[in-house]
């Protein structure tokens, strides 16, 4: 194709010179090989207009008029722009010229001096990545609470923009800046937009400095040209009216955003959304933290030795005389510990041996009345019973304890002294509740009458009426190990013989069943 | 019982709504992006015009995707597929005569067909779901538009002119893509 014959020319003064370039180039059916190596082109969208300008690069000699001539990439004619033929300013504004925005438009611009061409730079571009968005002008009114911005639109939108695309690949971004603070606003823009545009930014503080800028957000992701920033100090308004409205707006508001998380969060439950149960671990357990990070110490347990021996009692009988003799039972036995540090309580009875403990119960214990006398002592009716240590100690229970009554002297025990002993008696009858549960029965020996390092407690006389009080629930109390533990005054409670011990030695504070003890 | 059943109805349906909303506006930004660096890369492939003058042509791309009118969203996505599908068939032929860059032709053509994939994949959603009456005359239209596309090259014998040509042309393309996945945001 030779371009000459095809190219259609605004002016007729123009014919000659471009015949003369046309020829020139005949041969060729494109544009001339001179390349753009000597010149910058650049197309930038500035107040709606479409401007095309180019710089030369480092080239001496300046021409003093260009002529710019341009072609599309689909067929059509090359056309010479009338008002950039011979102009003398180093660009040319293409508005309505390109109407077609995503289009690839071929260019020359020849730069003359007198009748020689000095110059000619060519170049192709897709104008839609390649056009530069300048931003519009624009003014800024201020009030109390609110700016008006107006953005100046031309009166009638170009041709390039039409199409709908004005809407695509114009977004416009106003910016509202205060302190730290930059808002963005994005206005709806559409073809019937005539004139300026008005947008107002509200919902702002009185007598407060705001900045405004405008620009357009190039779709193509290019370069972001911003508009020079112009601010104004806001009015100062009528701050009661303003701030009262505000705060009740704003409890209102809070209300309304409290009430709708709490909706929503109530009907998530009721639809088994949500489970608000709690199933922590125990471990993160947190309640007894205190108790966990300080652990009660135990209870200060006071372990009384107690051993349970057999007592032959003589039964006293009256024989109207009024010495002091058999009065004997009143004197208290000081409270004597043992190497073991075992404090021993009250009377002990001692079994008479293993072969009778086996069938020995503790009803059997219960009876002294059927006691058989013993015969070392032929003279007294043989009464023993179960005796029990010392009162309850602290921090034992009493809910375990199987309480009973045994009537007997009670010895001082200088670590509960002054525990609240449940004890209760008049003259010589002591009655004393004991925790079996928390205390170690020791069963002693067959060969030794009384254990070593027990007091010999001299014979003393009971008043039998209370020995029935003596239950069997005792053992019941005390648990699984059922062996009986009382002495029984029979014979045939006996204890078994391998649970008696004649280690007296409670050096061991550590209770275990080799030493005799029977823990309860 | 039934009132729970209607609670949980709802429910469902406001939730949906909210995840198709966001899902659409998921699809848009993608395609967005996709189509920007697709027409990023070919327009790195260098390509004068000046000198193709002569082998100018006009393809005639249909008129509706031209004049941007607006679609629904299921023909949308069949149109940007078949967009996709086409691009992607046009830059696998000869372009040893072009003096491309190799690489960026594979990069683009990773782009496109990742992006090919991707509405293939939504579109048998589409079909499976929905009981929907395609817009086949459109397509009709774009696949004659691509058929005449690769016709052209062949006659010019995948010349330097005919891919720069053809290039200026798929810009094109990738610019009315943009606009179509806007409507998805509507």
């Amino acid at each position: 194709m030779v371009w000459n014959q095809n190219a259609s020319l605004i002016r007729p003064q123009n014919l000659y010179l471009v015949v003369c370039i046309s020829f020139v180039f005949s041969v060729s059916s494109a544009f001339p090989d001179l390349s753009d190596k000597f010149c910058t082109f650049k197309v930038t969208f500035r107040n709606f207009r479409l401007i095309l300008s180019w710089e030369l690069k480092n080239y001496s000699v300046v021409p003093d008029r260009y002529t710019f001539q341009y072609t599309a990439i689909r067929p059509n004619q090359v056309k010479i722009v009338e008002h950039c033929s011979n102009t003398t300013a180093s660009s040319c504004d293409l508005t309505d010229v390109w109407e077609v925005l995503p289009e690839t438009y071929t260019f020359r611009v020849d730069g003359f001096r007198g009748n020689t061409t000095l110059v000619q730079c060519s170049s192709n571009l897709f104008l839609v990545t390649h056009m530069s968005l300048e931003p519009p002008e624009f003014d800024i009114v201020g009030f109390t609470d609110h700016i008006n911005v107006l953005v100046k639109f031309p009166p009638v939108i170009p041709k390039i923009l039409g199409g709908g695309v004005l809407e695509f690949y114009l977004s416009l971004i106003i910016e509202e800046q205060s302190g730290n603070i930059v808002k963005k606003h994005n206005p709806k823009l559409n073809e019937t937009i005539t004139g300026n545009f008005t947008y107002v930014i509200d919902k702002l503080l009185p007598n407060t400095n705001y900045c405004v800028s405008v620009y357009f957000n190039p779709r193509n992701l290019g370069e972001v040209h911003r508009s020079p920033v112009k601010c104004i100090l806001l009015q100062p308004g009528q701050e009661t009216e303003s701030s009262e409205s505000a705060k009740i707006g704003g409890i209102i508001t809070m209300f309304v955003i409290a009430a709708v998380i709490v909706i929503t969060i109530i009907i998530l439950k009721r639809v088994g959304y949500i489970c608000l149960k709690n199933h922590f671990p125990k471990v993160l357990n947190f309640y007894n933290f205190s108790t966990w990070v300080f652990p009660e110490m135990p209870p200060l347990e006071t372990v009384a030795f107690v051993e349970v021996i057999h007592v032959n009692r003589k039964k006293k009988v009256w024989d109207y005389n009024y010495d002091d003799e058999s009065d004997s039972n009143d004197d208290t036995a000081a409270p004597q510990t043992n190497a073991g540090g075992y404090t021993m309580h009250g009377l002990v009875g001692r079994l008479l041996g293993p072969a009778s403990a086996s069938s020995a119960t503790p009803e059997d214990c219960m009876e002294p009345d059927s006691e058989e006398p013993d015969p070392s002592e032929p003279d007294t009716d043989i009464d023993t019973e179960p005796l029990v240590p010392s009162g309850p100690s602290p921090g034992q229970s009493e809910g375990t304890s199987g309480a009973y009554e045994c009537r007997g002297k009670q010895l001082q025990d200088p670590i509960t002294e002054e525990d609240s002993w449940s004890t209760g008696g008049s003259g010589d009858k002591i009655t004393f509740n004991v925790n079996l549960s928390s205390v170690f029965m020791r069963v002693l020996d067959d060969d030794s009458e009384v254990p070593p390092g027990l007091p010999s407690f001299p014979e003393e006389t009971y008043n039998l009426q209370e020995s029935h009080s003596l239950e069997t629930s005792l053992l019941a109390a005390s648990g699984e190990r059922t062996q009986p533990l009382f002495p029984t005054p029979s014979a045939e409670c006996q204890w078994p013989e391998d649970v008696l011990s004649d280690e007296s030695d409670s050096s061991k504070s550590d209770v275990d069943i080799g030493d005799g003890y029977i823990m309860r | 019982m039934t009132s729970r059943c209607i609670l949980q109805t709802t429910l469902l349906l406001y939730f949906s709504t909210m995840a198709l909303a966001m899902s659409n506006d998921l699809l848009r930004s993608q395609l967005s992006s996709s189509s920007l660096e697709c027409q990023e890369l070919l327009l790195q492939l260098n390509g004068t015009t000046e000198y193709c003058l002569k082998d100018r042509i006009n393809f005639e791309i249909p008129e509706e995707i031209e004049k941007s009118r607006q679609f629904q969203k299921e023909d949308i996505i069949l149109i940007t597929h078949e967009m996709f599908q086409k691009i992607f068939d046009i830059f696998r032929r000869n372009i040893s005569r072009t003096g491309w860059n190799e690489t960026t032709v594979e990069n683009l053509l990773v782009k496109l067909h990742w992006q090919k994939e991707h509405l293939e994949i939504i579109l048998e959603d589409v079909k499976e779901k929905e009981n929907f009456t395609w817009d086949n005359r459109t397509l009709l239209h774009l696949k004659k538009y691509y058929l005449r596309i690769v016709q052209y090259l062949k006659a010019k014998e995948y010349s330097i002119c005919a891919w720069t040509i053809v290039q200026a042309e798929i810009c094109r393309n990738f610019f009315f893509l943009n606009i179509l996945t806007d409507y998805l945001q509507n």
